[in-house]
């Protein structure tokens, strides 16, 4: 595909994947039980048996962060597609129907004001600590951008030529919307959603870290990372490893990103930002 | 002028609404009972109904809202249940840590970040416009609050050259102020400069290609001057742009980094409040701190007037 002839794309492709299989094939290659206790090997430094050495509670680092993982990705995927439905949904009819504009995108500019990660503290903590709960939190503070891209995207569409001439034969609003204006909105939307993506994936390790994310034992990669945070001089792989995979995996998404952009059209900067 | 800061003002109020709406509303949703939670496990039923009354929990939903909006209109959030302090007293005291933490990740982002950026499209394409932009791309996937704990490691706990973390006020040991926010305020500003040095790149190579700067060099003026003053000077709406949006996100950063370094700041307020559900702390911290915010855009909306003077026309 030419997509991956581009340089950043490909890497973040290499990045993405390498992450993405490693944690999806976690059950398999992960060599220790995440969540089992092993008291005779606390906090053991790295070695060929614990590559990424074990915790305060003897449990396998690796094996955690690679649960970690599953976690982290899926709820930065389930972030993406539903702050991409519900923000697409919304950012079409402010753009077509301007009677509901000034209202819904009130809302919208309201929840954009709070510090998104604040708010998702505040609501996860909120409605219970739970893996939907942190969802739902994050795709409540994530959606506003998304609608205002969205609307943006339609605003440019509906002054169209080919909308307009549609829309003069007489061509019924839903099918208009369906076949003319949606699509030429995809393109911005899955963009968006790729950085909608990344910054889940950040937010919910914060989340995880303040200790509103999902409850222990599962390991969430902000998880990990603040249990090891009490023993950064003994045993400070704990909490820095974990950091590299949330690095890998930002940073891949983010070029995947700048690429899909490049490619779907390079006008997008504009409306993206 | 006044017209035009009249306007952005109104158009604050139906924002702060909803953002005081979702503040006040996250209360009803709560699942389960507010008060015998907040009373703890060994409470008795007398004492779940004191924390209840205390709270005018016993009362309907919308007669709470109008006590609350009351309340807040007259500067009163209630009163914390732990700290046995006003709400606002609370997060007054605490601003001033968070805003100067805030304040100085974002300063250094920009005396690092626009610089960069400038040095980025006078030689874009070419190798130091690579180096930038690959580091920027690598600052803006970092987690923060992990970046915090790399840097206590290496220069706390390797080097031991800064403290691992604890706050000093500026009025009693400056010198001791600035080493405790050092970390914290380099872990903030490595995540924000990305975004900075990006956004100045793209706006000076726009603005490099205009016929004031091919004027500009056609007198005789040195390159370095040129973009220094010159391209500097036409960015700046943009850069304007993203620093005002890198001071929302530094704030939410720093209420997380604050949690890593112990500062005491309203970050660590409002994550010890959401932990020990301390509603009247997580509103009134939640709609303080977004007060906060809205002004700052708003301040950013007037600046752009103040530099670039071909928007006061349309004003």
């Amino acid at each position: 595909m030419r997509l991956f002839a581009r340089r950043n794309f490909l890497i973040g492709a290499i990045l993405v994947g390498l992450v993405l299989a490693a944690a999806l094939l976690a059950g398999w290659i992960a060599p220790f039980d995440p969540v089992k206790n092993n008291f005779r090997n606390r906090l053991g430094a790295p070695d060929d048996i614990y590559l990424l050495g074990t915790d305060r509670f003897g449990r396998d680092v690796l094996s955690r962060i690679l649960h970690g993982a599953q976690v982290s990705l899926r709820i930065g995927l389930a972030v993406a597609v539903l702050s991409g439905v519900m923000g697409g949904i919304i950012g079409l009819v402010c753009g077509w129907w301007r009677g509901i504009d000034a209202w819904l995108m009130r809302v919208m500019d309201g929840l954009m004001a709070f510090p998104g990660l604040l708010l998702a503290i505040a609501l996860a903590a909120t409605l219970g600590p739970s893996e939907s709960t942190v969802m739902i939190a994050l795709t409540v503070a994530y959606t506003p951008r998304t609608a205002r891209v969205m609307r943006g995207a339609v605003l440019v569409a509906r002054a169209q030529d080919y909308v307009e001439a549609a829309r003069s034969v007489g061509v019924r609003t839903a099918r208009l919307l369906w076949r003319h204006v949606v699509p030429a909105c995809t393109a911005p939307l899955v963009v968006q959603q790729t950085y909608v993506f990344a910054i889940a994936i950040l937010a919910e390790a914060v989340l995880s870290f303040v200790g509103v994310g999902p409850p222990p034992p599962q390991p969430t990669l902000g998880a990990i990372i603040a249990d090891g945070r009490d023993n950064m001089v003994e045993a400070p792989w704990i909490a820095l490893s974990p950091g590299v995979v949330i690095a890998m995996l930002v940073l891949g998404l983010n070029l995947l990103g700048d690429g899909l952009r490049d490619a779907l059209d390079p006008r997008m900067r504009r409306i993206m930002r | 002028m006044l017209r035009l800061i009249i306007v952005r003002l109104l158009a604050a109020v139906p924002v702060l609404f909803v953002v005081s709406l979702v503040s006040f509303g996250l209360t009803l949703l709560v699942p389960g009972d507010i008060a015998s939670e907040m009373a703890g496990p060994t409470a008795t039923a007398a004492d779940v109904a004191r924390v209840r009354a205390e709270l005018g929990l016993n009362q309907p939903p919308l007669e709470r809202m109008v006590q609350w909006y009351g309340g807040v209109l007259r500067g009163n959030l209630g009163r914390s249940i732990l700290l046995n302090q006003s709400v606002g007293q609370a997060v007054l005291e605490r601003l001033p840590v968070t805003l100067s933490l805030t304040l100085m990740g974002l300063g250094i982002a920009c005396l690092i970040g626009i610089p960069a950026g400038l040095l980025a499209a006078a030689k874009a394409r070419r190798w130091p416009d690579q180096v930038t932009m690959a580091g920027a791309m690598l600052g803006l996937s970092l987690p923060d609050f992990w970046l915090g704990l790399l840097l206590i490691y290496v220069f706390g706990v390797l080097l031991h050259w800064l403290p691992t973390g604890g706050f000093v006020a500026p009025g009693t040991d400056l010198l001791g102020w600035l080493r405790s926010i050092a970390l914290p305020a380099a872990s903030l500003a490595l995540t924000q400069l990305g975004p900075i040095a990006r956004m100045t790149r793209s706006a000076a190579l726009e603005v490099a290609s205009s016929d004031f700067i091919r004027t500009a060099r056609a007198k005789g003026l040195a390159e370095p001057r040129v973009y220094a003053r010159h391209v500097l000077a036409g960015s700046m709406v943009p850069i304007l742009t993203v620093v005002g949006i890198g001071f929302g996100l530094s704030l939410g950063g720093a209420l997380v980094v604050e949690q890593v370094f112990s500062l005491p700041g309203v970050g660590r307020l409002v994550i010890g409040a959401v932990l020990r559900r301390d509603w009247p702390v997580i509103q009134g911290g939640l709609l303080l701190t977004t007060c906060i915010f809205v002004l700052v855009n708003l301040v950013v909306d007037l600046l752009y007037l103040w530099v670039d003077p071909r928007l006061r026309e349309n004003a």
